[in-house]
């Protein structure tokens, strides 16, 4: 029940903040303006059917197999493709078109970006906030450890996350329902696995794309939480971990040659990679990235708690 | 005897190479005030963060109702309210969200009435739904007061309580602490460089200098102690007078325009009076000065300096 309570505190702490609604705010404006533009301005071009399409496809992935591909990592890639696109003229079953509301949800999740940002902004200012306003003296002289207070604060974090996500999940299906409304054929999404071409159902390919883009969120804002833990400043943790989230993955992408790139936090956190694309380094594999992923995830925390716990509150 | 709410044995503190407290033993007793005076940067915040906890001791021990506030923390804050320099709120939520913020961090469950209470004790019922942005130092110190009593403490410590107040806002405080010390029996620990204030507000005494405590008394002792008489006077031409007076053995020493008279008793008052105009000097003011605190205050720091 305490606990309970100390989680209540930190809800209420950052949902009377204007800042918050903001955010929150801005993200329906984006979402919305990207439903409207996908569906008004980005589908003025003809359309080519999807068979046609496939098949020319098909034909230039085979003469680049005959040539010869230098990397196995991009032969990989292709005779993947190659047995995905043989597989849907086959059985029939149409791509994913942008202007349908399974094609604009999975778009959507390319702007999970936007609640990265947000949670890093909350993430950030959760901490360092109460040390900059002074409030933090008064929180801690609490009949509880600093270790649950700290706690209190991460999973709220945690919970703002999921929240964004939630909304971004909730507002893209009914924009995309009423925008561009239920159509008759089955999609069905296609993934190649273990030498398989394997039929997934629409929505629990956008739940788990949602789902990888939790890690990738959760990850970031830990990193920012932990900064803004250490540091006390706001500001910093925000800058940082903006500048990582955006210069990391192209970091990662320039060094790939190096074997080593492959431990870096950002080589790692898309996990989407294993699915539908090929791995940031050779020879990556799943177990790889969630090893490294939640050896990053007790480093920040382990970090952000011992600092924390054993700080002289001098403010 | 009674037992001490707060006993403070032989603490120590330092940070990097520098010792800044010293080996501080003192008690705080229920029922009363007890004033934590020193110059700015005497260590008398550090102490004060040692107690609540927010810094750790280096060497010695301190508990809080028989409780080690190292080793039983939670038991030990239990029973401590505490405001720390400025009485920071958040400014975003108002005056009452605040306090139900501390209320729900408490160990027993706050009553909505006890709220109702504390606010009507501290005199914010009328504003305390607004924001706490729109406050003055003055309600943001008494709203950190009423978060500091909220949950009913043994213990109160107050950092420089009157610090930003205007003097009617001191006045209040001052006999509002007072109150709740003798009323309640609650002990009050309140530190202060202020030392007219501390004089009006505390019924003990420490002076604390360079980490140091250098003296622990009750307040009526201490001004007893020190007891010199001293008179003003101002009367023209000063420097003539002063002279004049001198001769007479008086013991005169000037500071700025007014000249103070060291007296022993209350008839040399009167003898003073009748020997300037004697004298034929014009004599347009002549008051006893009440020793202060400062005074002794000055003496007990000035070999240290």
């Amino acid at each position: 029940m305490y606990f309970f309570r100390m989680l209540q505190n930190e809800h209420i702490k950052i949902y009377h903040k204007s800042g918050t609604w903001i955010m929150v705010g801005l993200m329906i404006f984006i979402l919305l303006t990207f439903a409207l533009v996908s569906k008004f301005i980005l589908n003025e071009g003809e359309t080519v059917a999807w068979e046609r399409q496939a098949q020319a496809e098909i034909t230039q992935i085979e003469e680049r197999l005959n040539n010869g591909v230098a990397l196995k990592v991009e032969r990989d890639y292709l005779e993947q493709e190659l047995a995905v696109l043989e597989y849907r003229l086959a059985e029939n079953l149409p791509p994913l078109e942008p202007d349908s509301l399974w094609g604009f949800m999975a778009d959507t999740t390319n702007l999970t970006g936007i609640a990265s940002l947000f949670t890093i902004v909350i993430a950030a200012s959760i901490v360092a906030n109460e040390f900059s306003s002074g409030t933090i003296k008064l929180l801690l002289i609490r009949p509880v450890s600093r270790g649950k207070i700290l706690l209190s604060k991460y999973l709220t974090i945690i919970s703002f996350a999921f929240v964004m996500l939630a909304l971004m999940f909730g507002l893209s299906l009914i924009l995309g329902f009423l925008l561009f409304g239920v159509t008759e054929e089955t999609y069905a999404f296609l993934t190649y696995s273990n030498g398989q071409v394997v039929e997934q159902s629409m929505i629990s390919y956008i739940l788990s794309l949602f789902g990888y883009k939790s890690i990738e969120i959760v990850m970031i804002s830990t990193l920012a939480f932990m900064i803004s833990t250490v540091f006390r400043s706001s500001a910093l943790a925000i800058g940082f971990s903006l500048f990582l989230m955006f210069t990391g993955p192209q970091f990662v992408q320039l060094l790939s040659s190096y074997d080593w790139v492959k431990y870096i936090l950002f080589a790692n956190t898309n996990l989407m990679q294993y699915i539908n694309g090929v791995p940031m380094v050779e020879g990556m594999t799943m177990s790889f990235s969630i090893t490294v992923l939640v050896l990053y995830f007790l480093l920040f925390i382990v970090v952000s708690w011992s600092v924390f716990k054993w700080r002289d509150v001098a403010v | 005897m009674t037992e001490p709410v707060a006993q403070i044995k032989n603490v120590k503190k330092q940070i990097g190479n520098k010792t800044i407290i010293h080996g501080i033993s003192l008690n705080v007793y229920p029922g009363e005030v007890f004033g934590f005076l020193g110059p700015n940067g005497a260590g008398k915040t550090t102490m004060i963060r040692m107690i609540v906890g927010l810094m750790k001791v280096t060497e010695g021990d301190i508990y809080i109702q028989g409780n080690h506030v190292n080793r039983e923390y939670q038991k030990a804050i239990a029973e401590v309210g505490a405001i720390i320099e400025n009485p920071e709120m958040y400014d975003f939520l108002s005056g009452y969200e605040n306090l139900k913020h501390y209320a729900r961090l408490a160990v027993k469950p706050i009553s909505e009435d006890r709220i109702k209470e504390i606010v009507r004790l501290v005199g914010l019922s009328g504003r305390i739904n607004e924001k706490v942005k729109g406050y003055s130092l003055g309600m943001k110190q008494r709203l950190g007061i009423a978060q500091a009593l909220l949950h009913s403490p043994s213990l109160l410590i107050l950092d420089e309580p009157t610090n930003g107040l205007d003097p009617a806002g001191i006045r209040e405080i001052r006999e509002y602490i007072r109150k709740i010390a003798h009323e309640e029996n609650l002990a009050v620990f309140v530190s202060s460089h202020l030392l007219a204030e501390m004089q009006l507000m505390c019924d003990r005494i420490g002076i604390i200098q360079h980490g140091r405590l250098l003296q622990v008394e009750k307040m009526d002792m201490l001004l007893n102690k020190h007891n010199k008489r001293i008179v003003q006077i101002n009367a023209h031409p000063l420097g003539k007078v002063i002279e004049y007076l001198q001769a007479l053995s008086w013991s005169v020493h000037q500071s700025n325009e007014i000249a103070h008279v060291e007296i022993e008793k209350q008839e040399d008052i009167a003898k003073l009076a009748s020997d300037i105009v004697k004298g034929g000097y014009q004599l347009y003011q002549l008051n006893e000065k009440h020793e202060s605190l400062e005074n002794t205050f000055l003496e007990l720091t000035k070999e240290e300096l």
